[in-house]
């Protein structure tokens, strides 16, 4: 984010918590999307993205007036996102070891138009790379900020950032040859 | 700048985005604005005065009879007794039918008090005029008859949860692990209405089969077309919600949560333009109680609850009736020990409470008249008389 936009969205931050309720819808707007795609990057499922991305954002609602406007919003907004994400997968991992495997929901929307390969192999990673792929690559955090995001050492965030990459090479070449992306 | 393939590739693969995902997401989100409490911001003059009025209106509350009625309750001693309790459940005070879940499966009251087992089924609801039974077993949801003949059966991809069926009888609503699926009365046409819910059972609209209500693996309550899963109206659920119940003749949504009663009325006239979702409005649960079981009244704006209270001395327990229209609480009954649920008669004029540690029922009038209880209640639903645990109260059949 430019240093003009982040200026304007600190101007965004401070009239919601003036009461505007524009400027919520403003924030909302700037960032749904992209809270949207990292929730459902991580957990693979598109009605419980929609309810963690909604979820995230009733959260900065609670929570807007504690907010400390001299700092950017977008990445306290995707450390909610990106946790309960993380919660819900945990919880759908556990679900399925004691449930029966098969699905009751209606099967997902035919396999993606573009980055089909990098999205299976993205899928079949642990929930906890998934997280920090997303973080790092999507979102465009450092190691540190990951650290702090997720609560972990900087550490374990760079173990999981490289086992999860290796796990993805191989389909992100593939497709990015196919895409021509170099 | 280093280009970062991985990241151009994250940003631009098609994900699947549930249509109007955005759109339904703001109007939630601007729902919730619009009810947030600001904090620490310097209170603007018409602020103020809606504060005062507030302020005022609190003061009058506690000083009303209401009011008072609750803070009376909280220091109470036990002065309301229960009634002296018949050996075995002879007939059913004001008649009706009971559909009681025990260890053994779900059993039909008649009004005389006679008993028949249903089955082997985990759960079980009454259809709306009481002509049949929705029973659960494992994955399974089966409509049996009262005399226990099932009649169909459908088997879903998981464990079968909380069917609910609708009042004009023509679909039975039920959870199948998170998702909530929707049935016609006959077995056919099972479908999915919602893949993410959390455990709580649904709530059909008592004016029809069209709305449903159930809550969000996301904390909303979400009130959605019974045919097509739509949204008709999206509202915040209150905080660690276990049971919703769709009453006042469709006017309002109770909200139960250990700590908390909450009605959420519906304005379901508005449905297609805006969420029909009014303001909700806490009932005054005493600090420090558990709500245990609460349900509204048939055809009315009344709540009857059960409400733990935990003292140095021991645990006591209250039958609290709150009339919101009239700003007014009343205790019917205090007694040592643990309460459990508690249910409405079909006519609104008693309820049944269960008292699990005194192994009673208690039917108790709302006006005047005289309670009556029933001893040995988990022996009448044991199979060949034996000790066993304390049943559940699925319904009490039926108002029409």
């Amino acid at each position: 984010m430019g240093a003009e936009s982040a200026l304007d969205e600190r101007q965004l931050v401070r009239e919601a918590q003036a009461g505007s309720g524009a400027a919520m819808a403003q924030l909302y707007s700037a960032h749904w999307r992209f809270a949207y795609r990292a929730a459902y990057l991580v957990v693979h499922d598109a009605t419980a993205a929609e309810d963690i991305a909604q979820d995230a954002f009733l959260a900065a609602v609670d929570a807007l007036d504690r907010f400390d406007r001299r700092r950017p919003f977008a990445p306290w907004l995707h450390r909610i996102v990106v946790n309960r994400a993380l919660d819900w997968a945990r919880r759908e991992a556990l679900r399925r070891k004691v449930d029966r495997p098969e699905s009751v929901f209606e099967p997902l929307p035919p396999p993606a138009e573009i980055g089909g390969e990098l999205m299976a192999a993205l899928k079949e990673l642990p929930a906890e790379q998934r997280a920090v792929v997303v973080l790092r690559h999507l979102l465009e955090y450092t190691p540190g900020e990951i650290a702090g995001m997720l609560d972990l050492p900087r550490g374990t965030v760079n173990s999981r950032l490289r086992r999860g990459l290796d796990r993805l090479r191989e389909a992100v070449q593939d497709e990015a040859s196919a895409e021509g992306v170099r | 700048m280093r280009r970062d393939p991985l990241g151009q590739a994250l940003r631009e693969a098609t994900i699947p985005v549930p249509a109007e995902a955005e759109e339904r997401g703001l109007r939630v989100v601007e729902a919730a604005y619009a009810h947030r409490q600001p904090r620490g911001r310097p209170v603007a003059l018409p602020r103020l005065a809606l504060a005062f009025a507030v302020a005022t209106l609190l003061t009058a509350l506690l000083l009303s009879p209401a009011g008072a009625t609750v803070r009376e309750w909280v220091d109470d001693v036990v002065t309301t007794s229960a009634p002296r309790p018949e050996p075995e459940l002879a007939e059913i005070p004001g008649g009706g039918r009971l559909l009681v879940q025990s260890a053994a499966g779900p059993w039909v009251v008649q009004p005389d008090g006679s008993r028949r087992l249903l089955g082997d089924y985990e759960e079980a609801t009454w259809s709306p005029r009481g002509l049949f039974v929705a029973a659960v077993q494992g994955r399974t949801l089966s409509a049996v008859e009262p005399d226990g003949d099932p009649r169909w059966s459908v088997t879903a991809a998981r464990r079968v949860a909380d069917p609910r069926w609708a009042p004009g009888g023509e679909r039975i609503a039920y959870r199948s692990g998170q998702a909530l699926r929707v049935v016609a009365g006959d077995g056919t046409g099972d479908r999915l209405l919602a893949r993410s819910t959390a455990p709580v059972a649904p709530a059909w609209s008592p004016l029809g089969d069209a709305a449903l209500a159930y809550v969000s693996s996301a904390g909303m309550l979400r009130i959605v077309h019974s045919e097509d899963g739509g949204d008709f109206a999206i509202g915040l659920a209150g905080t660690s919600v276990d049971e919703i119940e769709w009453g006042d003749g469709g006017a309002t949504i109770l909200e139960k949560s250990p700590g908390a009663l909450r009605l959420q009325p519906v304005r379901l006239s508005k449905l297609q333009a805006r969420p029909g979702i009014g303001d909700r409005r806490d009932l005054p649960v005493p600090a420090g109680a558990t709500v245990v079981d609460a349900a509204l009244a048939p055809e009315r704006q009344l709540v009857a609850a059960v409400l733990t209270l935990w003292r140095d001395h021991g645990t006591r327990s209250a039958v609290i009736l709150f009339d919101p229209e009239q700003a007014r609480a009343r205790r019917l009954l205090t007694v040592p020990g643990s309460l459990g649920q508690v249910a409405w008669s079909p006519d609104g004029r008693r309820l049944l409470v269960a008292w699990p540690g005194a192994n009673q029922w208690l039917f108790l009038p709302i006006g005047r008249g005289q309670g009556r209880a029933v001893a040995n209640v988990s022996r009448a639903f044991a199979p060949g008389g034996r000790a066993a645990s304390f049943p559940r109260v699925e319904g009490w059949c039926c108002r029409r």
